[in-house]
Formats: structure tokens, C-alpha cells, sequence
């Protein structure tokens, strides 16, 4: 039994790990825009399909496979940035970006259907059937791999976001652009930074998320409501809200399968979102931004 | 003053713009009567008559949203579980236990109301976009609730053998049959019209006045006295209702009954119908729900590309055309008359 819970434990985090990269995505660009970027989805996606092509076709190592799709995530963002979210901020209705991006990612997803067809592709990796033994509980080192690139790299947001001055301009934008801009600081060319940072980090969770998922256009649809569920329960635009919030809906996730049903995720997770929307609309660590509410 | 301007000027004042303009327009609704009558006859053959039926159950779907969206400002994503919610209370109900059909009907479209007014409860402290996911979180539990409850729907295998709403006898002797492709279609969008009316006249009412102060600014509407919070949840009441009357059609015209045809893309195809048409405008997407449901249809060879026309349209509507069809005939109209006026003075 207690193999079984830290077993799942183990699972959890690795899942969860994955959606702390894509909701983290998410909360800096609202932290900075107050908008949601609903094409965030296929970037992710896209991202496993790069990893895959460029492992399977070009017959590159995973690692550097990871690269390029963090590399094919921060264009993509740069693209949609450009294209949607700049031209839109002058109009200043606070849906039509994120009615756009809901077009962007409905005609990506279905001309990715288009190209690569529906069924799923077997993202192997070579660490996929290593296994190192932890206690009574066994991770394979994909999920070893997964986990520290994961947390590596989270740690290095955090100091980026803390520690450097573009990091530091980035908070200042997203607390008061008016003011950050009379500090000297161009908002337009740090909500293209953050645009750029939070896909590059949906891509790269999407490299990891391949051989963990079942890889199809679809892919990552269901891993963004998760991530949107994760940054309400966070709370939008606080970045230590959405890492506790997406540990802990990977471990939810992970725990409903074993006691409960797998097809009950969904469903739980959701319904602890409207759980936090009617009793703490702020979200599990408490928040500053008392006017989105 | 520049085209954008214009254009945003247009995007935020077309509700208002709209009611209280004018009278409800008798003849116009004469001339829609006349097109629902003639239609089917024109189109004789089961397969337009199919599309038809597809047509005015989208319009019904369009309407709904559009009330919600456009007239109140509140981005509903939820609208394929209403539709779902509709469809599956409704046949349950006739199929497990007997129920009448009109009677499961009101039902459906009841039980679809009231969750989403119980949605809105949840969710009125909440401005946009918070309203928007939580809206499509709910879409996604009701369809893994459809998915998963397989005792009750039978989940992924779906409901088979639904019958068409039964026939409604008329005085002396007289009977309208659904079976018939042509009755159903004048049953389905004569209640899209009926309802088309009730909305617009909600919206030209006060009600529809005090809606649209809620879209322009929230604050303002409420330090005028207006409960926000009662009138959102009133909103979402109705156009979850319409969304659940077009759920009752559509599961007793199709005959079948899968979750699939619930999923949260359904909320988007909706969505892309209102924003081509014109939010805000409710004869705007009347015009994009019937543009994009006969758009792949003509097109057939685009066939499994529909969704990628729908997300490009949409996009490409938001960036460059924001009021929709609307926009782009009055935009249209007034060109046609400065051509006109600069005619006639070349030939005074």
C-alpha cells in the first residue's frame, strides 16, 4: 500500500512538473498583458511534434531534441504575439485577443490533424526503459530526466525573475506598465520576452510531455485546461501559486487514477477549480490583484 | 478619425447602437416567415433538407451565445454542455422513463437553464476571463460526466434509435407528422424565429439596456444601482436555455447521441458562428451560423478541413473586420452610397 502511494507520489510529480512548466507560461503572460494566450495549447504540441520529427526522422539525441522544441515554442510565441495579442492591445477590448487565439488554436490543431493524422505517435526515448529503484518505488530515468530538467529549470525563472534586470523590468511591467515604462523600460519589447520565455518553456514541456502522453494534434488541449485549472487555483499571474497548484494536480491526477477511475481527472481537478472560484477566487497563495476579482 | 477608430467605436457601441432604434420590424419578420415556408420546398431533397435543419438548429445555438456574449459581454465557453445537457436530459427522459415529449422538452431546456445559472452563481464575482475558463472547465466535467457515467448514457457506444418529436394532431383530423424532413425543419426553425423575437425584444427592452451598461463597464453599472451579479446570472440563464432547446432538436433530428458531439470544440464552432456574424448584432450571427454551417457544405471538397476554415475565420474576423458580416455590409452599404450620391452628381 504504501509502495502503491509513493509510487503514484513519484508519478505525480513528474506529471505535475510538466504542467508547472506549461501553466507557468501562462501566468507570466497574463502577469504581464492580463490575457490569455489559448494558442499556449498548441504550442505545446507543436513542441512534442519537433522533439519527435527531430529525434525519429533526424535522428538527433533527446536532449538536444528538447532544445529544439524550445526552440520551435519561442518562435511560435514570438509569431502569435506579433500577429494577435500586439495588433489587438490598442483596441482595448479585454475578450478579442483571446477570441483570436481560440481561432489560432482551433486552425492549428486541425491542420496539425490534418498533417499528421490522428493516430498517435510512440515517442520513445532511450532513457524510456531504464529504471532506477527508489525504496520500494521505481522511476524510469525519462521521469528522472523529466523532473530535473523541469525543476532546473523553474529555479532558473525564478532567479531570472528575481536576479536580473530584465527579470526585474518584467515584474515592473506586469505590476504598473505606466509606470515601469516612465522607469525607462519598453513594455512592448518585455511582453515580447515574456511571450518568447513562456513558449519557449510550453515547447520544451511539450518535448518532455511526448513520452508521457499519448502524442496526437490533441495533445496539448487536454494538457492546457489543465493548466488552466492550475493557474486559477494558483492564482493568475503568481508564479509560486501555479508551482504549488500544478505539483498538486499532478499528484491529484495521479492518486485518482490508482483509487479512484482515470476518467474521473478531469472531473476532480475541475471541480476543485470551482471549488477555489467560489471560496478563494484568488487562489491557494494570496494575491495582490485585487481588481481581477 | 481612423478605421480603426471606426471600428471600435462600432465594436463597442453595436448593442447599443441597435436597441431602441427602432420598433421591431414587422415586415421583416413577414419576409423571414416567408423564407422558412419557401425554403424546404425550394431545397426538396433529404440532404438539403438536412442542412437546413443543421442551419436553423446552429442558429438557435448562435442566438444563444450572441445573447450572452454580445449583449451582456460575458464570454460563455460553455455553451456545448448546455447543448449537451439539453440533448441528454431530454432523451433520458423519454427513453428511461416515458416522459412525454414536449414535456421532456421543457425539462431539457429547463434543467440546461438552471445550470447555468448555477454556473454563473459560481462564477459572477469574476470578471472575463475568469468567467471564461470557468465556463469551459464546466464544459469539460459535463463531457467526461457524458463520457463516463456509462450506465446512465452509455458513454462512448451513445443512445441509438431516438424518434423524431411525435406528431401533432391539428383540429379536423389533421396531423403534422416529424418524421417528415420538412415539418421538423419548419418545427425547428420556427422556434429559432420565436425565439429570435423574444431575444431581440429583451435586448431593445430595458433588460437589454441594463446588460449592455454591465458589458461597457461593471463598476459604473453598479455604482448606478444595477445588481451585476443577479442580472449576469439572469443572463447565462437564458442563453443556457437556448442552448439546451437546441440540444432537444438536435438529439430527436439526428437519432443518435454520442458525448463527442459535446466536446468543448462544439463551444468554439459556436463561438466562431457569432464572431463572423457580428456580436452584439443578433441578426449578425443568425448570418454566420447559416454562412458556416453551408459554407463547407458547398465547398466539398474542403470536407474534413472545416474546423481550420472556422479558426481561420475567426481569427482573421477578430484582427480585421471586428464587427463581423454586419460591419462589413453597413461598411459595404455606405460605400455603395457615396458611389451613388457621387453618381448623381456628376449627372445633375
Amino acid at each position: 500500500m504504501l509502495t502503491v502511494v509513493l509510487q503514484q507520489g513519484i508519478n505525480g510529480i513528474v506529471v505535475g512538473s510538466l504542467y508547472v512548466l506549461v501553466a507557468l507560461g501562462l501566468t507570466l503572460i497574463y502577469g504581464v498583458l492580463v490575457q490569455i494566450n489559448f494558442a499556449h495549447a498548441d504550442i505545446v504540441t507543436l513542441g512534442a511534434f519537433a522533439a519527435y520529427f527531430f529525434m525519429h526522422l533526424v535522428g538527433g539525441y533527446y536532449l538536444a531534441s528538447i532544445a529544439v522544441a524550445l526552440l520551435a515554442g519561442a518562435a511560435l510565441g514570438y509569431l502569435v504575439n506579433a500577429a494577435i495579442f500586439a495588433p489587438l492591445r490598442e483596441r482595448g477590448n479585454e475578450l478579442l485577443p483571446l477570441i483570436a487565439t481560440i481561432g489560432v488554436s482551433v486552425l492549428l490543431e486541425n491542420a496539425m490533424l490534418a498533417w499528421f493524422g490522428p493516430i498517435p505517435y510512440a515517442f520513445e526515448t532511450p532513457y524510456s526503459n531504464e529504471v532506477v529503484r527508489l525504496g520500494s518505488a521505481f522511476i524510469t530515468v525519462q521521469n528522472l530526466l523529466i523532473v530535473s530538467v523541469s525543476f532546473l529549470t523553474i529555479a532558473l525563472l525564478y532567479a531570472f525573475m528575481r536576479f536580473t534586470f530584465l527579470g526585474k523590468a518584467l515584474r515592473a511591467v506586469s505590476q504598473d506598465r505606466e509606470t515601469a515604462s516612465l522607469m525607462g523600460i519598453n513594455p512592448n519589447a518585455v511582453i515580447m520576452l515574456t511571450f518568447v520565455i513562456a513558449s519557449a518553456l510550453a515547447g520544451m514541456g511539450g518535448a518532455m510531455l511526448g513520452p508521457v502522453l499519448v502524442l496526437t494534434p490533441f495533445a496539448g488541449t487536454s494538457v492546457i485546461v489543465k493548466a488552466f485549472a492550475i493557474v486559477i487555483i494558483g492564482g493568475f499571474g503568481n508564479v509560486e501559486g501555479t508551482i504549488l497548484a500544478g505539483l498538486l494536480v499532478g499528484l491529484i491526477e495521479s492518486y485518482t487514477t490508482q483509487f479512484l477511475a482515470p476518467g474521473l481527472i478531469d472531473i476532480v481537478v475541475f471541480a476543485l477549480l470551482l471549488l477555489t472560484l467560489a471560496v478563494r477566487p484568488t487562489g491557494l497563495v494570496a494575491e495582490k490583484r485585487e481588481e481581477n476579482v | 478619425m481612423s478605421r480603426l477608430d471606426t471600428c471600435r467605436i462600432f465594436f463597442r457601441k453595436t448593442g447599443a447602437h441597435f436597441s431602441g432604434k427602432c420598433s421591431p420590424r414587422p415586415l421583416a419578420y413577414l419576409a423571414a416567415v416567408a423564407l422558412i415556408a419557401v425554403l424546404p420546398l425550394v431545397f426538396a431533397d433529404s440532404y438539403w433538407r438536412t442542412n437546413l435543419i443543421v442551419c436553423a438548429i446552429n442558429v438557435l445555438l448562435a442566438i444563444g451565445l450572441d445573447f450572452i456574449l454580445g449583449h451582456a459581454g460575458q464570454l460563455n465557453l460553455g455553451q456545448s454542455a448546455f447543448y449537451g445537457i439539453g440533448a441528454y436530459v431530454s432523451t433520458l427522459l423519454i427513453m428511461k422513463l416515458g416522459v412525454p415529449y414536449w414535456l421532456a422538452f421543457t425539462a431539457g431546456v429547463a434543467l440546461a437553464g438552471l445550470s447555468g445559472m448555477l454556473l454563473a452563481l459560481f462564477a459572477v464575482r469574476l470578471r472575463g476571463h475568469y468567467l471564461a475558463i470557468a465556463s469551459l472547465g464546466f464544459a469539460v466535467i459535463t463531457y467526461q460526466i457524458l463520457l463516463n457515467w456509462i450506465s446512465l448514457t452509455q458513454g462512448p457506444l451513445g443512445i441509438y434509435a431516438i424518434q423524431p418529436p411525435p406528431p401533432l394532431a391539428l383540429p379536423g383530423g389533421l396531423s403534422v407528422d416529424f418524421a417528415d424532413l420538412k415539418n421538423l425543419f419548419y418545427l425547428v426553425a420556427g422556434f429559432a424565429l420565436l425565439t429570435y423575437l423574444l431575444l431581440d425584444q429583451l435586448v431593445r427592452s430595458p433588460i437589454g439596456e441594463t446588460l449592455a451598461a454591465i458589458r461597457e463597464d461593471e463598476v459604473s453599472a453598479a455604482s448606478l444601482g444595477i445588481d451585476c451579479r443577479a442580472w449576469k446570472v439572469f443572463a447565462f440563464g437564458v442563453a443556457s436555455a437556448v442552448a439546451g432547446a437546441a440540444g432537444c432538436f438536435y438529439a430527436s433530428f439526428v437519432g443518435t447521441l454520442v458525448p463527442d458531439a459535446f466536446f468543448i470544440t462544439e463551444s468554439f464552432t459556436i463561438l466562431a458562428m457569432v464572431i463572423v456574424g457580428g456580436m452584439g448584432s443578433l441578426i449578425g450571427p443568425v448570418c454566420g451560423a447559416i454562412l458556416l454551417s453551408v459554407l463547407p457544405e458547398v465547398l466539398r471538397g474542403i470536407g474534413d478541413l472545416r474546423l481550420i476554415v472556422y479558426g481561420l475565420a475567426l481569427t482573421l474576423v477578430v484582427l480585421f473586420m471586428p464587427g463581423g458580416l454586419v460591419q462589413a455590409a453597413r461598411l459595404l452599404a455606405q460605400r455603395l452610397r457615396r458611389l451613388a450620391t457621387f453618381g448623381a452628381a456628376r449627372v445633375g
